[in-house]
């Protein structure tokens, strides 16, 4: 299914690599100004900052919904700023997003929700169903599978839009601030989600502006201030 | 097999959408099947005013009056020469006796009035209807070189209903062409309006799928494939609607239509309801593409 050229190295040590990234739009101050990151294979890094700082810009940069107005992106190896339209989809398929909203579409049952993502990629009904139901079961949703995204509590909405994220088995996972609408008690066992996905070798990069998670869960933390990283340790 | 998988995917995705959200859809299918209706009355309608022009103005017919002295050898003599000369499907010579007989019969219960000339008024004269279904320009050309030859006094061929008949009809076919291409281009833009309302209703689906990596061809397939399913439905409908009128509408009118034309009235066959389906299908098919085209960029 995958496109030549657009192929994701997912054997490179090196997952994400910014190199004098700047984002502005129009003639307002950049959003993102000359940030440079460098992501390791398997890593989990905080990217953390007040509203405003440019998290989720950085975010929509490494998923391709924006281009950055100078400088270069590297994912999984591929040059963002080359890569044609048509690459793009190939691209994100490796590349598991989580919204603060989940984005799950409410027409659609939990399973069917889940299996969205491996529909596109042309795998049969059985397989999708099957392998959704796995993904849920892990997750602990398994009874769920056949409801409505309305039926389900936002703890459980976020499981199942981590569980769609995930049921690809991409080699990153992007999420922004995946817990902002969740209360203390969910927060822990969302990110222990995160915390999994990262054991078994996905590289994990969460937007978040809480502080407490990142006191409480020490993990290597790029911070973001009007644009610019301000610390990454 | 894999392609065969997906392609029954789509069809299965656009007709579940369509089960789903039947409200814009319907909306979607009335607005083509009116645009349709619209398009196909008004182009029916110029058909007929144009066939009813031909009607007019067929059979053009060309009468040379002679001079009052000209004896019926002279006259038959003249009428034998133009139908050896002349492409010609009837020349008829009229002498000044018939002449009057044709008047009376034409005055009807006036008739009687004529009674009281002293003598007959009417001039002999030859009428020539020429062969095929010559134009303007022919019989123009025709009845000017009939006016040369000796005994014609006076030559008619009912120059001014030609000339008008053909201005109207050039008219008619620019104004017909000019308007129904008006027509069309508006159902267009209503039909891709309607349907982007209802692909705006689905921006998180859009959304979400480009997010998992769909293809923009793959994102683009049931929308395209619905607004297809929509203009067939829509054309179904016109042709239900055009049917009705015909049935009711045309018997009355045709009576009416064939007694001023000298021809049938025009009427809308299988040949044209598979256009209909065909332009119906197009613009549904159009209207998606441009609908979903604005949703694809990001």
């Amino acid at each position: 299914m995958c496109r030549a050229g657009v192929q994701f190295e997912r054997n490179l040590s090196t997952v994400i690599q910014l190199f004098h990234v700047t984002k502005a739009y129009g003639g307002d101050a950049p959003v993102l100004s000359d940030v440079n990151l460098r992501v390791e294979k398997g890593e989990f890094i905080w990217l953390t900052g007040p509203s405003g700082a440019g998290k989720t810009t950085l975010l929509r940069l490494l998923f391709c919904a924006e281009a950055p107005t100078s400088g270069q992106i590297l994912v999984g190896g591929r040059n963002v700023n080359r890569l044609s339209q048509g690459g793009v989809p190939y691209l994100r398929r490796n590349i598991g997003v989580v919204f603060q909203d989940f984005k799950l579409l409410d027409n659609r049952t939990v399973a069917e929700n889940v299996g969205f993502a491996l529909e596109v990629l042309g795998a049969s009904d059985a397989h999708i169903r099957g392998r959704s139901l796995r993904r849920l079961d892990q997750l602990g949703l398994r009874s769920k599978a056949d409801s409505l995204p309305a039926r389900l509590s936002g703890g459980e909405q976020q499981r199942v839009a981590i569980a769609r994220a995930l049921v690809n088995e991409p080699a990153l996972l992007l999420a922004d601030e995946p817990t902002g609408n969740l209360d203390a008690s969910l927060t822990d066992s969302i990110l222990e989600l995160l915390f999994d996905a990262n054991a078994r070798g996905t590289t994990v990069v969460v937007a978040t502006h809480d502080r407490a998670l990142l006191s409480r869960y020490r993990r290597r933390t790029v911070s973001l201030d009007r644009g610019k990283v301000v610390s990454d340790a | 097999m894999m392609a065969a998988h997906i392609a029954w995917r789509l069809v299965r995705r656009a007709a579940v959408n369509l089960w789903r959200a039947p409200l814009p859809s319907l909306v979607s299918v009335l607005t083509i099947a009116l645009a349709l209706f619209l398009g196909a009355s008004f182009a029916v309608g110029v058909l007929s005013a144009r066939r009813l022009l031909q009607g007019w103005g067929a059979e053009p017919s060309v009468t040379l009056y002679l001079d009052r002295s000209t004896s019926d050898d002279e006259a038959k003599a003249l009428a034998g020469r133009i139908a050896e000369t002349e492409r010609t499907e009837s020349v008829r010579y009229v002498d000044r006796a018939q002449a009057l007989q044709r008047l009376r019969t034409e005055l009807g219960d006036l008739g009687s009035a004529l009674d009281g000339l002293p003598e007959n008024p009417l001039p002999p004269s030859v009428e020539v209807i020429p062969a095929g279904s010559p134009g303007p320009n022919e019989v123009r050309a025709l009845a000017s070189r009939l006016g040369q030859l000796s005994h014609v006094v006076e030559v008619d061929y009912g120059r001014e209903w030609l000339d008008r008949i053909e201005v109207l009809g050039r008219s008619m076919r620019n104004f017909g062409s000019g308007a129904l291409a008006l027509v069309l281009t508006a159902a267009l833009l209503v039909v891709a309006n309607t349907i982007r309302l209802a692909v705006y209703a689905r921006r998180d689906e859009i959304e979400i799928m480009k997010l998992v990596g769909a293809t923009n061809a793959y994102v683009r397939t049931p929308f395209l494939l619905e607004g297809m399913l929509q203009g067939l439905a829509g054309a179904l409908l016109a042709v239900v609607g055009l049917e009705i009128v015909q049935r009711l509408v045309i018997p009355r009118a045709a009576a009416a239509f064939s007694f001023a034309a000298g021809a049938a009235a025009p009427h809308l066959a299988v040949a044209h309801f598979g256009i209909l389906a065909g332009a119906g299908a197009v613009v549904g098919l159009l209207g998606s593409y441009l609908a979903v085209a604005r949703f694809l960029r990001a």
